[in-house]
């Protein structure tokens, strides 16, 4: 770590460890209520929690963007942050924010609009800390006057995020027009512009671990996100299948979300490709497993898993069923939560004192536990699915007879979950064992493994 | 490739495709009002539209298969189940499903009357959207279908056969709403109908019964009855009826044809 700023970041992803925790145990609450009768009816019913476990999983990917964004953009810029004091401030608004949510959501305080569940004062509040956030980050890069490709990429993502928001604040009469909206943000945001701001943090911890040359990584990070882009944007058309929208949006659909795994093949290609011919010169191996995982759990989660229910004449069937939570746990966790968790585990020993750059063993446990975990939760969702598609779709059983037969999948998915969840409390605990890196602490260490020229960390590592 | 091209690769991918997509949403929008029949869009339904946003519903169920997946789609259930059922059924959930049994139970949303018949207009006006047919078949929300019915065969006008019973049965299972969305012909098997099955033995039992004061005096005449006028004879259980109306719903005497009513009445004839 160069610059004293960068250590704004420690405290955004400690939130964000926070609101991770917690997402996990309204996570497995909510998956406990499959098997009934629920104790909770009356106080913390199903929409609840998972109003709550979907949100703050937004808010936490959201924290950590934001926080990795504070640490990339002064080593990119090569300067501090324009105002340490903004910086602070926004992270307070936004965590209060998160928790008047949360408490919100508990006494039914609801916009009621899923994933935008947010009152409408709480969506201002976004907004505001969101134009706080770009303007601290863009005075910051005008103030050194200094840009790259990658910072760039990741900023006009948050940017972007900020701008497909606005459509999020408008009322709607007319329910057709109001699904037609929410995902310009929901799917704008998950399959366009946080892809191009995973895309950057990738390409930063790319050239970073693997000393791969810079000029190199942002020519494909262009053509990566001009592929997401080019498949993303109209892409859009699979979640107006069957909502009332004019017909041709289906054949529009069916092509270019067969095009997403593409964007996200090449993706995972870029990153096995930048490993191969540079080399894993970087000690802190764990960063590594994290960034390659991360690509590797994309092109399931989001590629596979989504292209198996996106061609219309399949999701005529699978329109509404567990098929979509199983798609939707997998791409949201390989591709965002996981490029967080990527971004924390890189940047832990710099930001954190008396920590080895490798990582320990606990660290290695919380991945290969949350992988399988994820995995296994996917399979159940999965299996749950099929089955529902087949008994209730098709044979024409009733839905709550159909979900009575699926509670050997539910059990399953509870199983998998206790996996996934010990996996993240391993990790949290991990980044909490140690204390932040004093400002003195900062101001001493001259050389950090990072800034090492390309082969030669091994040596830096010591210094 | 040099990263001014890939920079070029993608300035253009994406402008082409913001380009075709904002160009696709004009469309969309001159589109709207047909395929949504903004017209009937009342500010009743409207404000039915915030009752299903205040109290979270999405977040349980689906509406145009988008929700929860938590609980039973409602994108048809004003054309399944009538107003009186529906609302009766806000009115107290737990009076027409057991958490015991199912293992999960809707909690009382607490909603006045006013809001109940809002939220159901609102529904109503929702599963008239012009939305490609689907769901392809009906999902039904408990009970099944399969026990005596060709499995997998989807609702069909019976243009094969000009049998009376074999277009009752086609009728059964389309009829606007298809009768096999709340009555099985399987034994023992009550969906949010009783079931159907002996009816035609169990007739003649309810018309020699004291509680009966309809107008039929023979079997087909009380079959004929139940469907011009489903509350002439209230089978017994707070899931059917309240305030002596029946919730099943009473258009099909003014939305079938007399043919249609006799070839439905000659199928039924036959569950003995």
């Amino acid at each position: 770590m160069r610059y004293r700023s960068q250590s704004i970041a420690y405290w955004y992803f400690a939130v964000a460890m926070c609101l991770f925790g917690l997402q996990l145990v309204f996570g497995l609450l909510t998956a406990s209520k499959y098997l009934g009768p629920d104790p909770l009816l009356n106080f913390l019913p199903f929409d609840k929690t998972k109003a709550i476990h979907t949100n703050l999983l937004i808010v936490w990917v959201l924290t950590g963007f934001m926080g990795a964004t504070y640490y990339v953009v002064p080593e990119e810029s090569r300067s501090e942050i324009y105002s340490v004091k903004l910086g602070y401030i926004q992270l307070i608004a936004w965590t209060l924010m998160g928790v008047t949510a949360v408490v919100g959501y508990m006494f039914g305080w609801t916009a009621g609009n899923k994933m935008l569940e947010q009152p409408f004062p709480l969506k201002i509040v976004v907004v505001i800390v969101m134009l706080m956030f770009l303007y601290n980050i863009l005075m910051t890069i005008k103030r050194a006057g200094r840009w790259t490709v990658t910072e760039g990429v990741l900023v006009a993502g948050l940017a972007f995020a900020a701008i497909l928001y606005l459509p999020a604040l408008i009322e709607y009469e007319n329910y057709t027009v109001s699904i037609f909206y929410r995902w310009w943000t929901i799917h704008l945001w998950v399959e366009g512009v946080w892809e191009m701001i995973q895309g950057g943090l990738l390409a930063y911890l790319l050239i970073r671990l693997s000393g791969a040359d810079r000029e190199v990584m942002e020519k494909w990070l262009y053509v990566i996100v001009g592929l997401v882009f080019m498949a993303g944007i109209l892409g859009t058309a699979h979640h107006y299948y069957w909502v009332g929208v004019p017909h041709y949006w289906l054949p529009i659909g069916g092509f270019f979300s067969a095009l997403e795994p593409v964007a996200l093949l090449g993706m995972a290609m870029y990153a096995y490709f930048a490993m191969r011919r540079a080399g894993f010169s970087h000690p802190n191996s764990l960063a590594v497993h994290w960034t390659i995982g991360s690509t590797v759990f994309t092109v399931f989660g989001a590629g596979l898993l989504g292209f198996a229910h996106t061609w219309p004449s399949v999701n005529k069937w699978t329109h509404g069923t567990l098929i979509t939570a199983m798609h939707g746990h997998g791409a949201f966790y390989g591709a965002y939560a996981m490029t967080v968790l990527a971004m924390i585990s890189y940047t832990l020993p710099h930001l954190t004192s008396d920590r080895k750059v490798e990582g320990s063993s606990i660290g290695y446990w919380a991945f290969w536990m949350q992988v399988m975990g994820m995995f296994g939760m996917t399979l159940s969702f999965g299996t749950a699915g099929i089955g529902q598609v087949y008994l209730e779709r098709i044979l024409g059983l009733g839905y709550l007879d159909t979900q009575l037969k699926l509670q050997v999948h539910f059990l399953m998915l509870i199983a998998t979950a206790s996996v996934f969840a010990t996996g993240a409390a391993l990790f949290i605990w991990n980044f909490f064992r140690t204390a932040p890196r004093s400002v003195a602490a900062i101001d001493s260490s001259t050389s950090a493994p990072d800034l090492a020229p390309a082969g030669h960390a091994n040596s830096a590592v010591s210094g | 490739m040099t990263k001014r091209q890939g920079r070029l690769f993608f300035i253009i991918c994406t402008l082409i495709s913001a380009t075709v997509f904002i160009g696709l949403t004009f469309d969309s929008h001159r589109r709207f009002p047909g395929l949504t029949n903004e017209d009937k869009l009342t500010p009743e339904i409207i404000r039915g539209k915030d009752v299903w946003h205040n109290n979270n519903c999405i977040n349980c169920h689906t509406l145009l298969g988008e929700g929860g997946y938590y609980a039973p789609d409602l994108t048809k259930i004003t054309q399944q189940r009538g107003t009186p059922y529906l609302t009766a059924f806000l009115k107290d959930p737990s009076q027409f499903y057991s958490e015991e049994k199912h293992r999960r139970l809707m909690p009382n949303p607490k909603l006045s009357d006013a809001e109940i018949s809002e939220v159901i207009a609102f529904l109503d006006w929702v599963g008239h959207i012009d939305n490609q047919g689907w769901p392809p078949r009906p999902i039904i929300v408990s009970g099944t279908t399969i026990p005596g019915t060709d499995v997998g065969q989807p609702p069909t006008h019976a243009s094969v056969s000009t049998d009376p019973v074999a277009q009752g049965e086609a009728l059964f299972r389309s009829s606007p709403p298809a009768c096999n969305a709340c009555h099985s012909i399987a034994s023992g098997a009550n969906l949010a109908g009783p079931t159907l099955a002996g009816l035609a033995t169990r007739a003649a039992a309810i018309i020699a019964s004291p509680e009966y004061k309809g107008e039929a005096k023979t079997p087909t005449d009380y079959i004929r009855e139940s469907i011009t006028h489903p509350s002439a004879y209230l089978v017994p259980g707070a899931m059917y009826s309240a305030n002596s109306q029946s919730f099943m719903p009473d258009n099909f005497a003014a939305d079938l044809e007399p043919q249609q009513i006799d070839s439905l009445v000659a199928y039924l004839e036959t569950l003995k």
